[in-house]
């Protein structure tokens, strides 16, 4: 088969689910959704795009000295920062399921080709931050035309591939390690190990470690393509074009080595069947020891959870996202806020937690495949299922949170202790509110979620809006009482409005839970459709 | 006494009938086999049976209860191994079997029990810790059957429990279904392709086509002096020549 005429049955194919999908039930309200979703990352791009543009033309004009590299190394890092931590912890990103396609006669090179460029177009996202590096280049090109633009255009092109490369070599490697129950654990448990032996190294010297790590220059190269295309971007502002070539040059075959490595490991994991292959409790008395049914459903959703590779994924990356922003922001916040402010980011960490884990409160029956077929055929409560589910998530979300404010505190110091209360009373709080409207979302809109550690497919663009509407809903709640404790510099206000609003929350989630319980009974059959392939 | 009555018991999709006015009359204690061509409803009626589907119109009684009024008494009474099974992959056989059994309201300890006493009579006593997706198809419908007897069901719903599974374990469930029913222990509704299979072990026989009823009662009174698949076949239709493929032997195309 040509190139071409893999890639024409890939589109059709593509385009044919869709417009399937778009004649099915609920179909025009997901077209709306996605249309949305790119309505909103585009002119937001385009608007940031100015604001690029406008720093690349000052700093192409300036050529030399901070003022021409702080912007292009502001816009690299910043964007490589917020690409791979989004496209790892929350963007539900396009992509190709290599093991689908292993039968036919089409090189697996080729499939991971398209699974990577898919992974731009499709994610409004990975849109906005392609956006921002187009005005960026606009800027540049405005300022000083010529020959130099195009290795400065491959220098984006580069930085763009090398990033999405690095993405879905991160997660192949990740998926690796934590197929394993051994590796997973062992990973888990170093990472632990090391944020707790950071705490204690910053309590012993009462030297913030965040000071130590920011005085590395070498660790920059962390993010290599933000490095390397900071570097050939610099040389080739201020004129050297040959020193910028050499740079692009490393760019540009660092990012093709990602992409071959990461279609390796995708390759080998297809080829291996892909599954964990955990030993577990092999006998009937073995297990969690929770008693009665509700025991049950919760042993039940727990290891569902601990079980998915997305999960093992979120408790090495969460604390890991909390540590660079730490990194990088909290010495800001430090300097310009009050105490209010300088606790921010832990607060953040309550809500991203949240978000982080919404792929299993969105689409909470997703993954049950047959098994969904349990809950209306046995003598239980559905009401009772989702509290089972809600009570899990929660649980796995808190423990999320818990990481990511100790890796915080490792690295920025120890915010006051108000800050912390008042960061978990934000956590429990938001969580009915979140957990309530995601039983209604993931009855009414549910699908058959894939158990892979990529994020793609896990819920729809319908129920991603809605994700996203009740994340600011709930976070636009939560921002009152903290916009008033900075206002009147009081952070028990903060402290007080969540509790508050924890409270309130608590309220609603018991009034609303027997009612998404009636809606899944009545709605048995598009659930079981949606989730199982049964025809309703 | 009846285990299943049913009386105009409908169910359209889109407003076509897959199951239309159907009236079981299945007696407590029988094995009863009801057959039918692909897409004839038998899926759907056994849905319908068991809580997964509602019906459009009609009644069902299940165990003596009317299904409509009181849905968790009879779940509770009755096992299930439905189209398509309905196990967690996620979950190993043995941790599958227990919280089934919890889900249907036994205590943790004695569904614990249980499921061991299961895995060991069904063979999978070796494979209790591994995950119910790494289990092969025939494994899968045994463990299916393990949870729908967990709760000691008086009645049990099968469909098409021998369907991709190999002979051994054919043999091995038809052995425990043959010793369930001869202890009194309960009534066996079941749907099946494989007639021979069907004809060793039932004692009630129903055929629906196009979603209506065609025949139903003793399995000796319905085939009379045929065999079972003399009699499917007549009630359901003929038999169809094979239609030839025209470009099979013509080879691959070069790429």
């Amino acid at each position: 088969m040509t190139a071409l005429a893999a890639l024409r049955a890939f589109s059709e194919l593509r385009l044919l689910l869709l417009w399937r999908r778009l004649k099915g039930r609920g179909g025009v309200a997901e077209l709306v959704s996605k249309v949305l979703l790119f309505a909103i990352a585009i002119p937001a791009g385009a608007a940031f795009a100015g604001a690029t543009a406008f720093s690349a033309f000052h700093a192409v004009r300036a050529g030399q000295g901070i003022r021409a590299t702080a912007p292009v190394a502001g816009l690299f890092f910043g964007v490589w920062m917020t690409w791979t931590a989004v496209a790892l912890s929350l963007s539900e990103r396009e992509g190709l399921d290599l093991r689908r396609f292993l039968g036919y006669p089409i090189p697996p090179g080729r499939i991971s080709g398209y699974g990577l460029a898919a992974s731009v177009i499709g994610d409004p996202f990975a849109v906005f931050w392609c956006l921002l590096l187009g005005g960026a280049f606009g800027g540049a090109a405005l300022a000083r035309p010529g020959a130099w633009l195009l290795p400065l255009a491959l220098v984006y092109a580069g930085f763009t591939l090398a990033t999405v490369a690095l993405v879905a070599l991160v997660q192949e490697l990740l998926a690796r390690l934590v197929r394993g129950r051994r590796g997973r654990v062992l990973g888990i448990v170093l990472v632990y190990v090391a944020v707790g032996a950071a705490v204690s190294w910053v309590a012993g010297t009462g030297r913030s470690l965040l000071e130590v790590v920011r005085a590395i220059r070498a660790l920059r190269w962390i993010a290599y393509p933000a490095a390397l295309a900071d570097s050939a971007t610099a040389a080739l502002y201020a004129g050297g074009t040959l020193r910028g070539v050499a740079w692009l040059a490393g760019l540009l075959a660092a990012a093709l080595l990602t992409a071959v490595a990461a279609h390796r490991l995708a390759l080998a994991a297809a080829l291996s069947g892909g599954g964990g292959a955990s030993r577990t409790a092999a006998t009937g008395g073995a297990g969690w020891r929770l008693p009665g049914r509700l025991g049950g459903l919760v042993e039940k959703e727990g290891k569902y959870l601990l079980r998915h590779p997305l999960a093992a994924v979120l408790a090495l990356l969460l604390p890991a996202v909390a540590a660079v922003v730490m990194w990088r922001l909290a010495p800001r916040l430090a300097e310009e806020g009050g105490e209010v402010v300088a606790a921010l980011p832990i607060f953040g960490f309550a809500l991203y937690a949240h978000l982080a884990v919404q792929v299993f409160w969105l689409n909470a029956l997703g993954w049950e495949r047959g098994g969904a077929r349990t809950w209306f055929l046995a003598p239980v409560s559905l009401a009772e299922v989702l509290l089972a589910k809600n009570l899990v998530t929660y649980l796995f979300s808190l423990a999320l949170f818990a990481a990511s404010a100790a890796a915080g505190v490792a690295l920025g110091g120890a915010p006051p202790a108000w800050a912390l209360g008042g960061a978990l009373l934000v956590h429990l709080g938001a969580a009915p509110w979140l957990l309530a409207a995601g039983n209604f979302v993931s009855i009414l809109n549910p699908t058959a979620a894939p158990l892979t550690v990529q994020r793609g497919g896990n819920v729809t663009a319908l129920s991603g809006l809605a994700g996203m509407a009740a994340i600011s809903g709930a976070g636009g709640l939560f921002a009152v009482p903290a916009l008033i404790a900075i206002r009147v510099e009081a952070p028990w206000v903060l402290v007080a409005g969540s509790a508050l609003l924890a409270a309130l929350g608590g309220i609603a989630y018991a009034a609303l839970l027997p009612r998404a319980g009636a809606l899944l009974a009545a709605r048995r059959e598009a659930v079981l459709a949606a989730i199982t392939g049964d025809e309703a | 006494m009846l285990a299943i009555e049913t009386e105009g018991l409908t169910r359209l999709f889109d407003g076509r009938p897959a199951v239309e006015d159907l009236a079981l009359h299945v007696p407590a204690g029988a094995f009863y086999g009801f057959l039918g061509p692909n897409g004839a409803g038998k899926s759907t009626t056994i849905k319908m049976l068991t809580g997964l589907l509602a019906p459009t119109h009609g009644r069902a009684r299940v165990l003596g209860v009317d299904l409509a009024r009181d849905p968790l008494s009879v779940k509770a009474r009755i096992g299930v191994v439905p189209d398509g099974l309905s196990l967690f992959e996620r979950l190993s056989g043995a941790e599958q079997l227990r919280i089934h059994g919890q889900l249907y309201g036994l205590e943790r300890r004695e569904a614990g029990r249980r499921a061991d006493e299961l895995l060991a009579a069904l063979e999978l006593e070796a494979d209790g810790g591994k995950l119910v997706s790494e289990y092969s198809h025939g494994m899968k419908k045994k463990l299916a059957l393990g949870c729908a007897l967990i709760h000691g069901p008086s009645l049990l719903f099968l469909d098409e429990p021998f369907e991709g599974i190999d002979a051994i374990a054919v043999s091995g469930i038809r052995r425990m279904l043959q010793d369930l029913v001869a202890s009194g222990a309960m009534t066996i509704f079941l749907t099946s392709h494989v007639l021979e299979v069907v004809e060793r072990l039932v004692t009630h026989v129903g055929i629906i086509r196009a979603g209506r009823l065609a025949a139903e009662g003793r399995l000796e009174e319905v085939r009379g002096g045929s065999t079972l698949e003399e009699v499917f076949i007549r009630t359901v239709g003929e038999e169809r020549p094979p239609q030839a493929l025209s470009w099979l032997g013509e080879g691959p195309r070069a790429p």
